[in-house]
């Protein structure tokens, strides 16, 4: 399958390590290795600015849901809010560790963000009300959260802000009570370290990408495995369409044949594979869904972010019923 | 003393008491019934000091007694004479008998003034004595006296043998089952032996146009490789204590060979003997390193020393496994079966020999000796067991030699470097005998570069030759045609391959270029020479064939590359059929098929009505395609169901949460993509630069 018109954008000086797009879908936000968190305009690609004040590569970044304010965690150990429209910091989470993950809330008042495990520290995540100034001034969350042995690799918000679902290191996915911050639940479906949870449109199913090279499909609420996708190389992230019931699976191979780099796209019911499109010049290590479902972005270890529409290929295509 | 001993002196001091007071037990020397002192313990005293403490040195030299009797021989057949020259005759026997070991003790025996004409000797290590035994058992002191030497422990050991022969318990048969079930596949699907996880798990499948239908799979199931008997009826795992062997329908074990450090395994064609390698020093000079077996029965026939390092197999078999032959300097061994003894009793001197192989189809020698001071290099064909020297080739500036013979017997070939008087390698002679021509004739086919990889067509009568150094390779086709030379079919050049593997039936071959190369494959049609097919499997290690010469596996193994590890499997005309990842995959191994029970003229017959069988053939396969699709629209529909009664159960739970939706975004519709469009108070208008395009126009001539 190929698509139309790749947009590629360039601005990234080191690999891309998350990107995402606001809820109406005209923004699309990127992080990197290079200290630069950027945003652009998604219809043509065109770079609006970037959040300068990191110190180390930014691992994460995510955008509120009326795309007022922007959160990133890096190596540097702190998490920074940012309003998007200026590029202005708002607040700075100091920590022992770099931040690993990191999202708004439903609701947007609410941030969470995890930190590496270090020496002496367990890794932990913390919750913190953006409206609430001292809280943001005293470096004081309402709560934190101690993980397990394993580190967080990878957590979102779910249920409307009621649980948190994180993955780990050694392939666990834990489901956590806010109110009590104890853990429900702890499934071991995976074998290796789990590199991205994305939720689906309505927030009830949730994809995982694993080091296991596959991703699954679980209830957001139960944690219950419904479905299995396989591939040959280990996943770095994985995202479900809004429109359709595909899901996009973003593959690493360790080829060193130019292009070989691929994103390939499974039918999330029946588990199989039926398109993929190559590109990159290197591993894919974010790819995101446009939240019309029209399009989707991938951002790669070579530091470009490349936008892709779909072609009509793509919108006819179903398998024999 | 013991605390325990004490309760005997009570009754001894009681007996003493009627004689004496309080005195101990030893009587009075002088036997006077004075007063003496009273040097006895106190009545309760315990002595605990023990033997050790008080006479520790003494003690020290106390022989032992285990060591006594082990490490005694005794010499039968000595002269018996008199005292006079006894000594002289313990220096005889002593100056012979120290060569094994130190003589500790010895002792003659006399009786009236003679000795009695055997003697004890004892060494000082049980080594020793054993080896003295071995060793002096037969040596002629004079012309009247052999001695017979044994250790003393044989005595017991004979004297032990009960006098009622029980004849020995008849072990009852263990019926393995048909051993050849595999071969009753009613689609003749072939098996083959896939080891992965690094080793961890061991399984075989059953090749089926779709994909692998896994028969068995097991844990641990080896340690190390696998193994299948050369006609397919075992499959031998290796560990750490021995070699087993498996099989019938379940992979039931048939028979355990022991033998510690087991590394190498190989079997007799007929597959009635096998052979194992253990780097593991003997004992007792025992040889444990190369142990010939009896597959079926489980015995050791004989064992070997492996004193140098050689290639193996070191033992080649020859094909009707009567014989079995091995190399050492100068030396030709020849073995015969089932006895394992020398053939004649000795090896075959031949000074210089520097390698050897049996033809695969008749009881036939060739190996080739180096130029020696007075003769040229040469390649002879021996037949066995006659020895007969059936044809003798001269060859000259020779550097090395490699033989090939081709799968049916048919040809030999031998390559022949030819060096220069300074010993560069100047050219490359293949020196081609027929075998099934009277007085085998010889052919010579030269090539001046240098030859990376030659084979046979296993079946037909053409050999492929790699020359050329990498990247420009070329590989070259000959056919051999009967009673004229060897035709060169074709050259093709520039090829990115570095080995030659031709399908079991012949014909097809696949030329590769494996690891370095990258796994590039190009699959040729040898009727016609023509490339069927170019393909690519990215860094494959190894290539098999099945049996039958349909498919083919290439591979990318664990055990040289640690990543993308999986088979992929082909048709013989180079169309990808499946591509099998399987995690740290290892080893594919095809199970051989022993062979065919036609004879020629039925093979005839079958080929020529291939059309009826055909067309039953297509009709098959139709039906399981068909039937394969109408399984996973099945399938697919039961999927489809299922998750859409998720997706109803889901979307009843998401309208029942909207209104929480609204209070956390502050009531603000969020729930569809355009939902709050229409509250969009202003539509802005957004112009993009795209570029800027300059047109010159000519300026306009005024009037």
């Amino acid at each position: 399958m190929s698509c139309m018109k790749p947009i590629s954008l360039l601005g990234h000086e080191r690999s891309i390590t998350q990107i995402k797009y606001n809820r109406e879908g005209d923004l699309l936000f990127s992080s990197a290795k290079d200290t630069s968190p950027t945003v652009w305009y998604s219809i043509n690609g065109e770079r609006l600015g970037t959040f300068d004040g990191h110190g180390g590569a930014v691992w994460c970044i995510d955008v509120n849901w009326d795309s007022t304010k922007v959160l990133t965690g890096a190596a540097d150990s702190l998490c920074k809010l940012w309003d998007t429209q200026t590029g202005k910091e708002l607040a700075n989470f100091e920590n022992g560790s770099a931040v690993r993950t990191c999202g708004f809330s439903f609701s947007g008042h609410d941030v969470m963000y995890s930190t590496d495990k270090t020496m002496g520290r367990s890794c932990e995540v913390l919750f913190f009300d953006t409206r609430d100034q001292s809280q943001l001034e005293n470096n004081s969350p309402y709560m934190k959260i101690t993980a397990p042995d394993s580190k967080v690799t990878s957590a979102t918000w779910s249920n409307l802000d009621k649980e948190l679902i994180s993955g780990h290191d050694n392939g666990a996915l834990c489901l956590w009570d806010l109110k009590t911050g104890s853990m429900v639940e702890e499934i071991m479906e995976h074998t290796k370290g789990v590199n991205d949870i994305q939720l689906n449109k309505t927030g009830q199913l949730f994809v995982t990408a694993c080091k296991d090279s596959t991703s699954k499909l679980f209830n957001a609420t139960t944690l219950e495995h419904l479905k299995t996708y396989k591939t040959d190389r280990p996943v770095n992230s994985a995202a479900i369409s809004p429109l359709y019931d595909h899901e996009a699976m973003d593959v690493t191979t360790t080829s060193s044949r130019i292009g070989k780099f691929e994103t390939k796209f499974f039918h999330m019911i029946f588990e199989e594979e039926f398109a993929r499109f190559k590109g990159h010049f290197g591993p894919i290590n974010s790819v995101a869904f446009h939240p019309d479902g029209k399009s989707c972005s991938t951002g790669g270890e070579d530091g470009f972010v490349k936008i892709n529409y779909f072609d009509s290929q793509y919108f006819e295509f179903d398998f024999e019923v | 003393m013991a605390e325990g001993e004490w309760e005997q002196a009570p009754v001894r001091k009681k007996h003493l008491d009627r004689n004496s007071e309080g005195t101990d037990d030893r009587p009075l020397e002088n036997g006077m019934d004075e007063e003496e002192p009273n040097f006895s313990d106190a009545e309760d005293f315990i002595d605990d000091v023990t033997d050790d403490e008080l006479l520790g040195d003494l003690l020290k030299q106390k022989p032992s007694e285990a060591v006594g009797i082990d490490s005694v021989v005794v010499v039968d057949n000595i002269p018996q004479v008199g005292q006079e020259r006894v000594s002289k005759l313990k220096n005889v026997i002593r100056k012979i008998f120290s060569k094994y070991g130190e003589i500790i003790t010895e002792f003659y025996p006399e009786e009236n003034g003679k000795t009695k004409g055997f003697i004890f000797l004892e060494y000082d290590t049980i080594e020793n004595a054993f080896k003295a035994a071995k060793n002096m058992t037969g040596y002629k002191l004079d012309k009247s006296h052999t001695f017979a030497v044994n250790v003393f422990s044989d005595f017991e050991n004979y004297g032990d043998i009960p006098d009622d022969w029980q004849p020995p318990e008849k072990q009852s048969f263990v019926d393995h089952g048909n051993l050849k079930t595999w071969l009753m596949d009613p689609d003749c699907h072939d098996q083959y032996s896939v080891i992965y996880d690094g080793g961890e798990t061991t399984a075989i499948f059953k090749n089926t146009p779709s994909e692998g239908v896994l028969v068995e799979a097991r844990k641990r199931w080896t340690e190390t490789f696998v193994r299948w008997s050369p006609l397919g009826s075992f499959l031998a795992t290796m560990h750490q204590k021995g070699i087993a062997l498996w099989g019938g329908e379940k992979f039931v074990q048939i028979k355990r060979f022991a033998h510690p450090g087991v590394q190498l395994i190989d079997f007799s064609p007929c597959e009635r003997y096998m052979v194992s390698f253990s780097p593991v020093l003997g004992v007792n000079e025992e040889p444990l390193a190369i142990i010939v077996w009896d597959t079926r029965t489980g015995y050791k026939k004989r064992a070997f020393h492996c004193e140098t390092a050689c290639q193996w197999p070191i033992f080649k078999w020859s094909p009707d496994g009567k014989f079995f032959a091995r190399l050492s300097s100068d030396l030709l061994s020849i073995y015969e079966t089932p006895s394992c003894g020398l053939l004649e009793k000795k090896s075959l001197k031949i000074p210089g020999i520097k390698d050897f192989g049996w033809s695969p189809s008749e009881n036939i020698l060739a190996y080739w000796t180096p130029e020696a001071k007075d003769s040229p290099a040469r390649v002879t064909l021996l037949e066995i067991p006659s020895r007969k020297e059936l044809r003798v080739k001269n060859l000259f500036n020779v550097g090395d030699c490699k033989m090939h013979w081709q799968t049916q017997g048919d040809y030999l070939c031998v390559k022949v470097d030819r060096v220069t008087k300074s010993k560069k390698v100047q050219s490359c002679n293949f020196e081609i005998f027929r075998i099934r021509e009277k007085l085998f004739p010889v052919d010579s086919v030269e090539l001046k570069e240098g030859i990376i990889a030659f084979a046979w067509e296993p079946v037909g009568s053409k050999f492929c030759v790699l020359h050329g150094e990498p990247p420009r390779v070329s590989a070259s086709f000959y056919n051999i045609k009967t009673k004229a030379n060897i035709e060169l079919l074709k050259t093709m050049e520039k090829k990115q391959a570095n080995s030659v593997f031709w399908s079991p039936t012949g014909q097809f071959v696949i030329l590769a270029g494996l690891r370095n190369m990258n796994g590039y494959f190009e699959f040729i049609d040898t009727n016609d020479m023509t490339v069927m097919n170019s393909r690519e499997h990215f860094m494959a290690t190894d290539v098999e064939w099945d049996p039958s010469g349909r498919y083919v596996v290439t591979g990318v193994s664990w055990w040289s590359h640690k990543v993308d590890n999986a088979f992929w499997v082909w048709n013989f005309q180079g169309k990808l059929l499946q591509k099998c990842a399987r995690e740290k995959f290892c080893q594919l191994l095809w199970r051989p098929r022993p062979k065919s029970l036609l004879d020629k003229e039925q093979v005839k017959e079958i080929k020529k009505n291939m059309k009826v069988y055909t067309k039953q053939f297509e009709l098959k396969d139709r039906q399981n395609l068909t039937k394969a699709s109408k399984e996973q629209i099945e399938k697919r529909q039961k999927m489809l169901t299922d998750f859409q009664s998720l997706q109803e159960y889901l979307e009843e739970t998401y309208k029942g949460l909207k209104e929480e939706r609204l209070h956390l975004r502050g009531g603000v519709d969020t729930d569809r993509f355009d939902s709050n469009f229409e509250e969009l108070e202003d539509e802005e208008e957004v112009e993009f630069f795209l570029g800027e395009e300059i047109t010159e126009i000519d300026e306009f001539e005024y009037e």
